[in-house]
Formats: structure tokens, sequence, C-alpha cells
């Protein structure tokens, strides 16, 4: 399980991001006190680290030099500030990504995972059950035999790979698609999910992701 | 000035030196003065009077046509005090010292309320930040609390959010000092961020988005841009028609530029309205028709904002059936800058 931590002084924002963050999987930390904030990383080595800029007793983009001085964990800056400059000085620093608030909850939670991926080995293998997946080349292979998804099918399988635990609603899956510039509407959503569907029955896989009725898709371990 | 002004401005004082010159003369005959001394002492006299009023009037004609001549080339009329040569008579030296008073005292003034407003500026931008803040609060709240039945409650929330960004781009674009940062910015990227924003309105209303050819990337400051592509998008979603409405977002390179495109399917604006549309404050037949009331500043403040950046923006539109937008990028605009404070 993936630690996040959270640097933010809003309690409302920091304690509802908390429960966002435990439904999506992680566990999670808030910041009561903001004096020794690099004392406390180093204790509790998060995986990740999401950071406001307007803090009590400090101010984010200070902490984010001095987090990484010595430490090498993901940050991603949240804020309010929403200036071309400010995000071109968090970068500069050394962060990871930069979102402004008001935030799509859906869209930080894509952000987050693809700055864990991008921080763990992301040559590893990624298999589901039996069956290898290539992103890179959108493709199945299961010993000999390949089946090629399109990339929106493997946008989709990919996300309900990395979401196994819980139920992926169609929101989710279409923020996810939208996020990697494929504008598709709601039949071609289902469509896509059919099809795919169809492509991981031919390789044997039948029933491999299911419907929970006004809820969304849950693929099987 | 010229020699007629010039007279008449005198003409009390040759009033004056005439009525002398007769009280002289009748002195003079009084004291049965010959003749030939009489005119040699009149010839004196006027010659005396002559040279002095010489002398006066290229003095100060030097000094009031420069002075003239230099204050209609200047644009800004007050900074006159800083082209004016010392004059060497007193009415000058008044003048000019006065000058420099009055527009020491204007300039103290101009900087008294230039600071209020930038208090009110700064004030004004830091609220919105605070603002945000419990909006992005009740969007997590939303989000934790099956977010499926709270749609509506959403997009009264994206509505505010649009609102606090229009004003905050407001106070951006009214800022004496550029508050912008261009540099290199992937098209498709912020593209994308506006399409995202927008993605729960769009399905909800089932318009397509269509996107091509935005593979490029721009010189210009991301956020001002994703704000104006919001906006205009914030419209083709306002004035969409009911059968299958779509927007198709392009981009276009040309020699020295980029134009990006977004068209819509929608009502379209009347040739009435058209020029008008980039006016403050301004909603034509579209903007009081709509179930949500438009505030008429969207698309005022992305010209204002083009302006400031060195862009271009242009509306084509034939009413019932098309809205076009046209963004124009410059690839290098460093002198199309409009540095002119309106």
């Amino acid at each position: 399980m993936q630690k996040i931590k959270i640097i933010e002084d809003d309690l409302s924002i920091a304690s509802e991001l908390k429960e966002m963050l435990e439904n999506a999987g992680y566990i999670v930390g808030i910041t009561e006190d903001f004096s020794n904030i690099l004392d406390q990383l180093k204790k509790e080595k998060p995986n990740l680290i999401l950071l406001d800029i307007n803090l009590p007793k400090t101010n984010g983009e200070i902490l984010l030099q001095q987090i990484r001085k010595e430490m090498n964990i993901p940050i991603i800056m949240v804020t309010s500030k929403n200036s071309e400059a400010d995000e071109v000085l968090s970068m500069s620093y050394g962060a990871d990504d930069y979102i402004t608030k008001p935030y799509n909850p859906t869209i930080l939670l894509l952000r987050i995972g693809a700055v864990l991926n991008r921080s763990n080995k992301t040559n590893e293998k990624k298999f589901y059950r039996d069956l290898e997946v290539i992103p890179q080349k959108g493709v199945l292979k299961k010993e000999q035999d390949e089946i090629i998804l399109t990339k929106n099918e493997m946008i989709i399988f990919l996300y309900l790979l990395y979401n196994q635990h819980k139920i992926v609603t169609r929101d989710e899956l279409m923020t996810d698609l939208w996020n990697n510039n494929e504008y598709i509407n709601d039949n071609a959503l289902t469509v896509n999910i059919s099809r795919l569907r169809a492509k991981l029955k031919e390789i044997g896989y039948q029933d491999a992701i299911e419907t929970r009725k006004g809820q969304g898709y849950i693929l099987h371990e | 000035m010229n020699e007629k002004e010039y007279i008449k401005d005198k003409s009390w004082l040759l009033v004056i030196e005439i009525i002398i010159y007769i009280i002289i003369l009748l002195i003079l005959l009084a004291f049965k003065v010959n003749k030939e001394a009489t005119i040699a002492i009149s010839l004196v006299y006027m010659i005396g009077i002559i040279i002095e009023l010489l002398i006066d009037y290229y003095i100060k004609k030097a000094f009031y046509n420069s002075f003239k001549e230099k204050l209609e080339k200047l644009d800004q009329k007050y900074l006159i005090t800083e082209l004016l040569d010392e004059p060497s008579f007193l009415e000058g030296k008044i003048l000019t010292n006065s000058l420099y008073e009055i527009d020491k005292s204007m300039i103290e003034r101009i900087n008294k309320y230039k600071s209020r407003t930038q208090d009110f500026k700064e004030y004004v931008e830091l609220w919105i930040h605070e603002v945000k803040l419990p909006v992005s609060s009740l969007i997590l709240m939303l989000h934790n609390r099956n977010p499926e039945q709270n749609k509506k409650l959403l997009e009264q929330l994206t509505r505010l959010d649009n609102y606090l960004e229009q004003i905050l781009y407001y106070v951006r674009s009214e800022n004496a000092e550029n508050d912008y940062l261009i540099k290199e910015v992937s098209l498709s990227k912020v593209i994308s961020n506006v399409a995202l924003k927008n993605k729960d309105l769009l399905l909800e209303k089932k318009i397509d988005l269509i996107v091509s050819d935005i593979s490029v990337s721009v010189l210009t400051d991301s956020k001002w841009l994703e704000f104006m592509i919001n906006q205009v998008i914030d419209n083709s979603i306002k004035y969409c028609k009911k059968q299958r409405p779509y927007i198709k977002i392009v981009s276009k390179e040309e020699n020295d530029k980029i134009s990006l495109i977004i068209y819509d399917n929608g009502l379209g604006i009347s040739t009435s309205d058209l020029p008008r549309i980039f006016e403050k404050t301004f909603t034509g037949n579209n903007g009081r028709k709509s179930s949500i009331k438009s505030t008429g500043m969207g698309l005022y403040l992305c010209k204002k904002l083009c302006n400031k950046l060195g862009h271009k923006i242009q509306v084509i539109s034939e009413e019932g059936k098309y809205t076009k937008v046209i963004i124009t990028i410059y690839k290098n605009n460093f002198y199309k800058f409009d540095d002119k404070e309106d």
C-alpha cells in the first residue's frame, strides 16, 4: 500500500482529501504541526506528498526546495495559486506535478496514479492473471496468442486493472479517457467496453468485466 | 506668438509711452527748448522704446513658441516640465515653477489612487484564492458522498468557479504590470484541461467534442489561454442546439502564426449583435433568451487578454447555423504587444 502525506492547512479540505484517498486505497497522513515538517517526513517516509503553497509558518515553495535537497519523494503541488509564474517556479524547484484548486477529484486521483507509476519501476511487466499487458504496443499477450486493443480499449483495461479492488464508475473511465485526449461520448464508451469484453472472451476470459448495475464495472481477479 | 499679438498685448504700455512723450514735448515747449534739441530728444526716446520692446519680444517669442511647439508634440502633456529650458525672465520662471508644483501635486494624487487600486486588486485576488478553498472543499465532499446524485450541486459549483475565474482574470487584465508569463505551451494540454473542466456538462447535454490537429506548441501563457478557451466553450455549451450538437476544435498553422478554431453548430449570433459581442457587459439576443443568464464579460475578457498577450480573436457566425471563434497566436509576437492602457 502506498503512503500519501497531505500538507494542507485547510482542515476541511485535508480531511475530505484524506477520506477520498483512503477510499481509493491509499494510506494517508495529514499534517497538524507545520513547524518541523521535514522531520515528520523523514520519520513517516511517504511515497508521495501533496503540498499546498499557502501554509502557516512556512511557504510551500520554500518547503519544496528543502524537501528536494534531502529526499527524493514525488511531490504534487496542490494550490489555489493558478498563475503560470507560480507553476513554472514550482516545477523548476522539482515538483512532479502542479494542480490548481478547485480540482476535479477524479483527475487528482489520476494524476497521483500517474506520478506514482512514474516513480515506481515503469519497465516492470504488468499482468492480468496469466495475460501480459503491453500498453506501449496496445497488446494483451498469452503465450503465443496476442490480441490487439485500440487506444481507448487499452485505457479502459488499464484503469480497470489498476483499480481491481473496487468498483470503477463510468465517470472515472470517462475522465481517464478524456484525460488522454480521447473525447468520446457515452455511447462510444458503452461500445468500447463491449468490444473489450468480446476481445477478452476471444482469448478465454469470459465475464472478466462484470457490470454492477447503477454503479459501474469491476475486473475480476 | 507673433508681432501683432505682442503689440496688442503691450498696447497699454504704448498708450502710457505716448502720454509721457506728449508731456515731455509740453515740458520742452514750456522751457522753450529749440527745435533741433527737441527732435534729438524725441528720437532717443523713441529708439529707446523700440529697442526695449524688440529685446523683450524676441526673448519671449523664443521661449513661448518653443513651449507651445513642445506641448503640441507631447502625447502626455504633463511631461512638458521635463523638456523646458530655464527661462531668463521673471514671468517665465514663475510659469515653469508653477508647472512643476502642479505636476508634482497631480502625480502625488495619482499615485495615491494607484496604490489604492493596487491594494484593492491585491485584496480581490487574495479573496478569490480564499473563496476557492471552500469551493474545493465542497467539491471533495460531493465526491465523497455519492457523486452520481450530486451532479446538480456540482454543476452549480462549477458555475461559481467560472464566475470566480472571470473576476480573477478581470483583475489581472486591469493590472498595469503584466501578470502573464509567455512560454512554449502544448496546445493539446490546454485543450485537454478545458475539455475535462466541461466534461460533465458536455456529456449531459450530449454535445460531441471533436478535436483534431492540435499537437502543436504555441507561445502564450497557458493559464490565460485556458481561461479564454474555457469562456468560448462555455458559450458554445450555453447556446447549443437541441439536435446533434457538436463542438469542433482544430488548429491551423500558417507561416508566422497558429490559428485555433473553435466551431460549434449552435444558435449562432445575429448580424446586429455580432459587432458588439466584445463590448463589456453586452448581452445579445441569445444572452437574454438563454435560461442561464449571460454576464457579457466572457468575450470582453477574451479580447482584452488577447490584446495583452499579442494574440488576435475573431468571431464569425451565422444565426441559427454556427459560431466560429478563431484565436490567432503569432509565432514571434514580441513586437506585437499592445501595452496601451485603456
